[in-house]
């Protein structure tokens, strides 16, 4: 089945995202190329073995319809069947906009998808990933937004070597484009994870989130509620809305453990939650649980470690 | 200046949600979805600026219309919607169909969103809709100031960048990026004599059909619920005794 895969960038380099997705189109021997869209000047996104083509945008306009446009063109002139891209910000708006071009809804959510006689059947998490839902796209087209840490990703060697296509700015003109400061080790691809939720009661109890997770080389996450709070930036945020991690141990501090939250991190290898609240369900997840005041529990810890 | 803002009925977040032949049940009472409210404020705050039209726009079974209610409790000042058995189980796509053909059907020059719903959360619909209205979508917007210009904040993966609203658009707000007002028991009264009116499908203009086909709907097994130890002043060293098992320390 001919097959494209939205790539993007991130420090230069195909994202994980992108490589997951790939490793499956590979297992599955799909006929794949890659378009990746971003806004760098010569990112290391080539492909050995795969056809990538680079659309160029620029950052200071917000022109996804118009990258939308240029790839529905692509996808028509080349008889593209399967569309495939992360459940980003990006790749949620440019396969809704394609989806409409090409008149067939995607499917969102996707954590698994297969191939039969010609048409594709997916596996999604549906209710905050109590249930999987599958079903079977009858359309010629298929749509698909996949979850991060699905699928294993792709191994390959990167170079510059690809066709590039510059696309027009829209009407609308961006500005302040202002980056969060990123220090320490990343949530995507920490091997310890430690999350923070109402638990923790104040903003500055975080403080001993940090000590610990610094003696154990952690990335921090946390709870969409102290998110929403503003205790710590969106990109720190755990769970459906936020990122998806798959930690070696995870470790939930005053975090009760919503459906919301459970969906971003259920796939931790192991996992130990620290709450008050005895029925919390957390600790359905919990490969250790303490019942305990998080607070009392974690300056103990920090002096033992 | 109308708006058009998107408001879900969903069933009560409180309740376990059940599933017949994958479409979610719904019962005769559902609520005002709460990534809604979001959207909501932002058109609200919208209005006081422009003195523009707030109308609601819905889809799905009405059934009591307590969600719709509470979406005017908020300020907004009239609902339409659309309530067909032809559409239980609608994809992204055929709801963005008809919801944009309700946003055509009132004007609206700007049509506003939560970024998704909370029982279904595909998540695309707002970009769906600004593409059959052929407008430019303003997604993720987390925040709003109202000056000259309306400055829309976005949010990215590496942090956030500002545009300004243009005439015509569609808007997809965050959770958390406004304040949702609470209503008191005045506009609680005064949302009883709003309009809610009911639109048929046949009336519309739909284009999309059924492209998903349902399967079967699994139950995870999440049960692993492990070790669970009552602090008792010393737990702490359970979890330094399974760092050192695990090879973390």
């Amino acid at each position: 089945m001919k097959t494209l895969i939205i790539g993007e960038i991130i420090n230069n380099n195909l994202s994980s995202g992108t490589l997951e997705i790939l490793g499956k189109a590979k297992s599955m021997e799909l006929e794949t190329q890659v378009i990746t869209v971003g806004s760098d000047d010569t990112p290391t996104i080539g492909l050995n073995e795969t056809k990538q083509t680079y659309i160029k945008r620029s950052n200071s306009s917000l022109n996804f319809s118009k990258v939308a446009s240029k790839i529905t063109e692509i996808i028509k002139n080349e008889d593209i069947k399967l569309i495939l891209g992360s459940s980003t910000y990006m790749c949620r708006d440019l396969i809704s906009f394609i989806s409409v071009d090409l008149n067939s809804s995607p499917i969102s959510n996707v954590i698994d998808f297969d191939l039969h006689d010609g048409k594709i059947s997916t596996v999604n998490s549906i209710n905050g990933g109590e249930s999987l839902y599958k079903a079977k796209i009858n359309s010629d087209h298929s749509l698909l937004l996949i979850r991060p840490k699905a699928f294993d990703p792709a191994e390959v060697e990167l170079n510059t070597d690809y066709e590039t296509i510059d696309v027009d700015n829209s009407d609308i003109e961006v500005f302040d484009i202002y980056i969060e400061e990123k220090s320490g080790p990343q949530l995507e691809d920490s091997k310890v994870v430690i999350s923070a939720g109402r638990g923790m009661v104040d903003k500055e109890n975080l403080e001993m989130i940090v000590t610990l997770a610094t003696k154990l080389n952690a990335a921090i996450g946390g709870t969409r509620a102290i998110v929403d709070a503003g205790w710590m930036p969106y990109s720190q945020q755990v769970g459906q809305t936020g990122k998806t991690v798959k930690p070696d141990v995870y470790i939930a501090c005053g975090i009760s453990g919503a459906t919301q939250h459970q969906v971003g991190m259920k796939d931790s290898k192991y996992v130990i939650a620290i709450n008050k609240d005895e029925e919390a369900p957390i600790f359905q997840l919990a490969d250790l649980g303490i019942v305990g005041d998080t607070l009392s529990v974690i300056p103990k810890l920090n002096d033992n470690l | 200046m109308k708006i058009a803002v998107c408001a879900k009925q969903i069933p009560d977040p409180a309740n376990e949600v059940t599933y017949s032949d994958g479409i979610i049940n719904r019962p005769d009472e559902q609520v005002l979805d709460d990534t809604d409210r979001y959207g909501i404020e932002v058109a609200l705050q919208l209005k006081e600026k422009f003195d523009a039209e707030v109308t609601i726009i819905s889809m799905g079974p009405a059934g009591t219309q307590k969600g719709l209610q509470q979406a005017l409790q908020m300020g907004a000042d009239k609902a339409i919607y659309v309530d067909d058995d032809s559409l239980k189980g609608s994809n992204s796509l055929k709801t963005a169909n008809v919801l944009s053909e309700l946003a055509k059907s009132l004007t609206a020059d700007i049509v506003i969103f939560g970024t998704e719903s909370t029982d279904g959360y595909s998540g695309t619909v707002p970009q769906q809709v600004s593409r059959f209205l052929d407008v430019e979508c303003i997604s993720y917007v987390k925040g709003l100031e109202v000056g000259d210009n309306i400055t829309l904040t976005r949010q990215t993966v590496e942090g956030s960048e500002k545009v300004n609203m243009p005439e015509k658009c569609v808007i997809s707000v965050t959770a958390g990026g406004v304040e949702p007002r609470y209503p008191n028991f005045k506009d609680i009264m005064a949302a009883k004599s709003k309009p809610i009116e009911q639109i048929s499908l046949g009336d519309l203009n739909i284009v999309s059909e059924q492209n998903v086909e349902f399967l079967n709907v699994d139950t995870v097994e999440s049960s692993k619920a492990g070790e669970k130890i009552i602090d008792e002043g010393e737990a702490y060293q359970e979890i330094v005794n399974k760092l050192r098992e695990l090879k973390v320390i």
